[in-house]
């Protein structure tokens, strides 16, 4: 009876609180938020907040064509594949107190788990057989080694802050630094590791590919990239994945700068996690979006591996010799 | 119920899918000019998609020369149904005054059926949100009709 009540509990988890349904309405009202923002704030009334559930059903009831030149089972399958690495990265990541799989991932795991979105779409474009979808492949696997290396440098510096106060070198749990910023306070308040929220902000953007570093997508200039061949629900899920990968990174950024905040009870954390994943999309993503113009792939990668890099590599330094 | 929500939804989100046909780019601009601050047919729900694969509503500007029509015909075949297909300007509807010359091949009409019209030289952009909301409502009944 009690392995059917906690194989019930983990479904519950799956398909309803941090995974399927939380992803889906979070996800889109997170993006329908952003495009909302941007709109305001370049002075237009802008869509309805709901948008983005709109253009989903939408894609849902278009016909889906597969193109003759395409390899159908990846084509088709690459879309859910994204979307399922999402969804479970979105288990592991803690709710303040709460996690649903709790001592299972690491922060290793999740940075493996974040590739996934990445490599299903290059699949997805890459079995569409489209020139297009070339281009663009080439330039989202530049995209991924670009972010990847402030990330780990602003994941090491996080792991090495918690560790060396709990004694253990390097901490890559959520859990724990989820529970060490319970007890100690968030770690954004602490000087060290500034810059490496900092950094944090801007490598959202450039991992989900909005706008400034979203050249493997670019809409006006190689037709969609990497999703020009698809059309109807396939495309509809790659819009949801972009979705739900605002809200994992967003939600992310929260659990490792921003945890202890949370009340103890799960609707209200639930709720101030969406409100906070809200305000990191307002200013990483929506604001970014809003002032600047698509940069090209070479600048891409140099702003990262310098920029954004150095005050990662500042805040490590930092972690270091215990600041 | 999930019939009922899709076909709600595909007359609140239309993308639109742009070919110039030999226009002289004046109803481009106006295109443009539709999706500024200014007018912000976004609001509606129109985006302007890069492929024609996600398109929902096709604009044709221009008198459909010759050397466009076989890629007129090509990328609107690729847009899925249901589809709208939408006239900018004066040219693809008559030919205006490019009419009878040895090059082109228009009105747009004689090769697929067009649901839209909207006539001007170029048409102010309040012109161009109103056709393209009827439109976005054809695709909407469009949606109703299928399967």
């Amino acid at each position: 009876m009690t392995v059917i009540l906690e194989a019930l509990r983990y479904l519950g988890y799956v398909l309803v609180f941090p995974g399927f349904l939380f992803c889906f309405l979070a996800g889109m009202l997170l993006c329908g938020i952003d495009r909302k923002l941007v709109a305001k704030m370049q002075k237009r009334v802008g869509p309805p907040i709901l948008q983005p559930f709109y253009d989903f059903f939408k894609l849902c009831g278009k016909e889906t064509i597969v193109p003759a030149a395409a390899e159908r089972i990846s084509f088709m399958l690459a879309p859910l594949l994204g979307l399922a690495a999402l969804v479970v990265i979105q288990l592991f990541i803690p709710v303040f107190s709460f996690t649903a799989f709790y001592g299972m991932a690491d922060i290793i795991v999740i940075l493996y788990l974040l590739l996934i979105p990445a490599i299903s779409i290059i699949m997805g474009g890459a079995a569409s057989g489209s020139p297009y979808a070339g281009v663009g492949l080439s330039r989202e696997m530049v995209t991924i080694i670009s972010c990847e290396l402030p990330l780990v440098l602003v994941l090491l510096a996080v792991a090495k802050t918690v560790g060396s106060a709990m004694g253990t070198g390097l901490c890559f749990s959520l859990s724990d630094i989820a529970e060490y910023q319970e007890i100690n306070g968030s770690l954004i308040t602490r000087i060290s590791m500034l810059p490496a929220a900092a950094a944090m902000l801007l490598v959202i953007p450039g991992e989900t590919g909005s706008h400034p570093f979203d050249t493997a997508e670019a809409e006006t200039e190689i037709c969609e990239g990497l999703l020009a061949e698809y059309s109807g629900a396939a495309l509809g899920v790659f819009k949801l994945s972009h979705a739900v990968k605002m809200l994992t990174l967003s939600s992310l950024f929260a659990a490792l700068f921003l945890g202890g905040l949370g009340t103890g009870i799960l609707v209200l954390d639930a709720l101030l996690l969406f409100l906070l994943c809200a305000g990191i999309t307002a200013v990483s993503i929506s604001l970014v979006h809003a002032v600047t113009a698509r940069l090209k792939i070479e600048q891409i990668f140099k702003f990262y591996w310098t920029v954004v890099s150095l005050p990662a590599l500042l805040s490590l330094v930092l972690a270091w010799y215990g600041l | 119920m999930f019939k009922k929500l899709i076909e709600e939804s595909t007359g609140r989100s239309p993308w639109l899918f742009h070919i110039n046909a030999g226009s002289c780019n004046g109803c481009d601009i106006e295109l443009v000019s539709v999706l500024t601050p200014r007018y912000d047919a976004e609001r509606l729900g129109f985006k302007l998609a890069g492929s024609p694969r996600h398109a929902d509503i096709v604009v044709v500007t221009g008198p459909v020369t010759k050397q466009s029509l076989p890629r007129v015909l090509r990328t609107i075949s690729q847009v899925p149904e249901p589809r709208c297909i939408v006239t900018m300007g004066s040219c693809p509807q008559s030919g205006n005054v490019f009419r009878g010359s040895y090059s082109v091949a228009g009105p747009l009409s004689k090769y697929v059926p067009v649901d839209v019209d909207v006539a001007g030289c170029a048409p102010k952009p309040e012109a161009v949100i109103d056709g393209l909301a009827l439109a976005a409502k054809i695709l909407k009944e469009k949606r109703g009709r299928m399967k």
